[in-house]
């Protein structure tokens, strides 16, 4: 099943930030008044979540793990972090 | 209760003040607001923060009293930030301007909550007990042009319920991140007051109904928090502070730790000081951190029932408040044997408002 791009350019919402907790060792996702553990391929996407399209974030990690088919897991988890308000529409004029 | 490993807090709740240039009739300060002047220095907050992210703690709420009266704020921020906790502040918004809302965020804070009592300036203005909402809409101005990510956060009860949709509208309107939508909790100065605030169930069903109808409608990019009055609306208490000593821990102005921010209200209880003691010991090892933790301690018909590792038995400081007793099951459950005490509060509703007492640093009788 191919999903639709949910966003053309992810960036993260306004007080929504990466973080890394030396003490739980885990990666978050902190906002206002929340937090959710983002696991090894959520952080990875989250980073790249920097001003470049979708479609880069996608071949990013492809260069990344070689092999890998990453296309619908980034559009399922872009998608679920839109639904939270955690990530918007970046792009100019959408 | 099982063997399971002490969790981690994750919240830390830092009043760094109890001064404030408002009189909310609803603050959840202490009645005796004078006892406790004594407030910590920078270096101690500061220590704190650090010890805080040692222990685990990812969000730091700065609030009072009136963060912002701090001379020393800005410090605290950073000290905060390079703890590498979120921070937020819940602010008044009435001494600030463009300028220290721009030193606040390049000192790190993530995160802005103003309070505004009404939609009306003049009521919001009674509320407050002081001229405030201009000052609140030019911060709130402010701050979005900015690029804060900004919560709005309005106490409901019996004297603003009524405008709950130009409620949502102003918020729209300022175009802030979040509209928080709290209905008066009844501790400090709101148990006080109470006969002033609670409101009708009429005035609840009419407010429920027209924030379903924007929810429909679409929020136009506000987030809607909606947190439903206990008394009327739940047949179960509300899971306070997610368990005591569970989750979130709080620091009053003068030092003392804690497990909630109403906590002093309880009689009999002592608690521990940042100046004596690391907070992980006292997280830890803290008699009045253990008094009310997990499920041991609760009494029936708490113990046997299927929803005790849900709700923990509910609020203390209500149980207290309301029965004379931190360690009865909070009257809110429709199982507590002391119930009706809830039902005789709803009557205050349908009687004529008292006059509000406001929150003044000076001891009341």
């Amino acid at each position: 099943m191919t999903r639709q791009r949910p966003v053309t350019v992810p960036i993260l919402a306004p007080g929504t930030r990466y973080r890394w907790d030396k003490v739980r060792e885990q990666h978050q996702l902190v906002f206002p008044e929340g937090m959710i553990v983002l696991d090894e391929p959520g952080k990875a996407i989250v980073q790249l979540c920097d001003g470049r399209t979708t479609d880069e974030v996608v071949a990013t990690l492809k260069q990344t793990y070689p092999g890998s088919e990453p296309t619908d897991d980034v559009y399922e988890f872009l998608q679920q972090l839109v639904g939270r308000g955690l990530i918007r529409e970046g792009a100019l004029g959408d | 209760m099982t063997d399971q490993p002490l969790p981690r807090p994750l919240a830390l709740l830092a009043e760094v003040t109890y001064r404030c240039p408002l009189q909310c009739p609803y603050c959840s300060n202490p009645l005796e607001l004078a006892k406790y002047r004594d407030e910590l220095d920078t270096e101690t907050w500061a220590r704190v923060f650090r010890q805080a992210a040692e222990l685990g703690v990812v969000q730091l709420h700065l609030s009072g009293g009136e963060p912002l009266v701090r001379r020393d704020i800005l410090e605290l921020v950073r000290e905060a930030s390079e703890a590498g906790l979120y921070t937020n502040m819940s602010t008044g918004a009435t001494v600030v301007d463009e300028t220290r809302i721009e030193q606040l965020r390049a000192a790190g804070l993530d995160h802005f909550q103003v309070s505004l009592l009404d939609t009306l300036p003049e009521s919001n203005d009674r509320l407050a007990g002081a001229p405030s909402f201009e000052k609140k809409e030019a911060a709130v101005l402010a701050a979005k042009r900015l690029g804060f990510p900004v919560t709005l956060n309005v106490v409901l009860h019996r004297q603003n319920l009524d405008r709950i949709a130009d409620v949502i509208a102003l918020a729209q309107q300022w175009r802030v991140d979040r509209l928080e939508l709290a209905h008066t909790q009844y501790t400090g100065w709101a148990f006080r007051n109470r006969a002033a605030l609670m409101p009708t169930r009429a005035q609840l069903a009419a407010a429920h109904r027209e924030v379903e109808r924007v929810r429909a409608e679409g929020t136009r990019g506000v987030d809607i928090l909606h947190v439903l009055p206990d008394y009327y609306f739940e047949d179960f208490p509300k899971a306070c502070l997610q368990g005591w000593g569970m989750v979130s821990l709080s620091v009053a102005p003068d030092g003392y730790v804690l497990p909630c921010q109403t906590a002093r209200e309880i009689p009999g209880l002592e608690f521990p000081n940042v100046r004596d003691h690391t907070l992980q010991e006292i997280w830890e090892q803290a008699p009045v951190f253990r008094r009310f933790r997990g499920t041991d301690w609760l009494p029936e018909p708490c113990q046997s029932c299927e929803r005790r590792d849900i709700d923990f038995g509910g609020c203390r400081c209500q149980a207290f408040l309301m029965t004379g007793d931190a360690s009865a099951t909070d009257p809110v459950c429709s199982r507590s044997p002391q119930h009706h005490l809830v039902e005789v509060a709803l009557q205050e509703a349908n009687q004529t408002p008292p006059p509000l007492q406001y929150r003044v640093m000076s001891v009341t009788r």
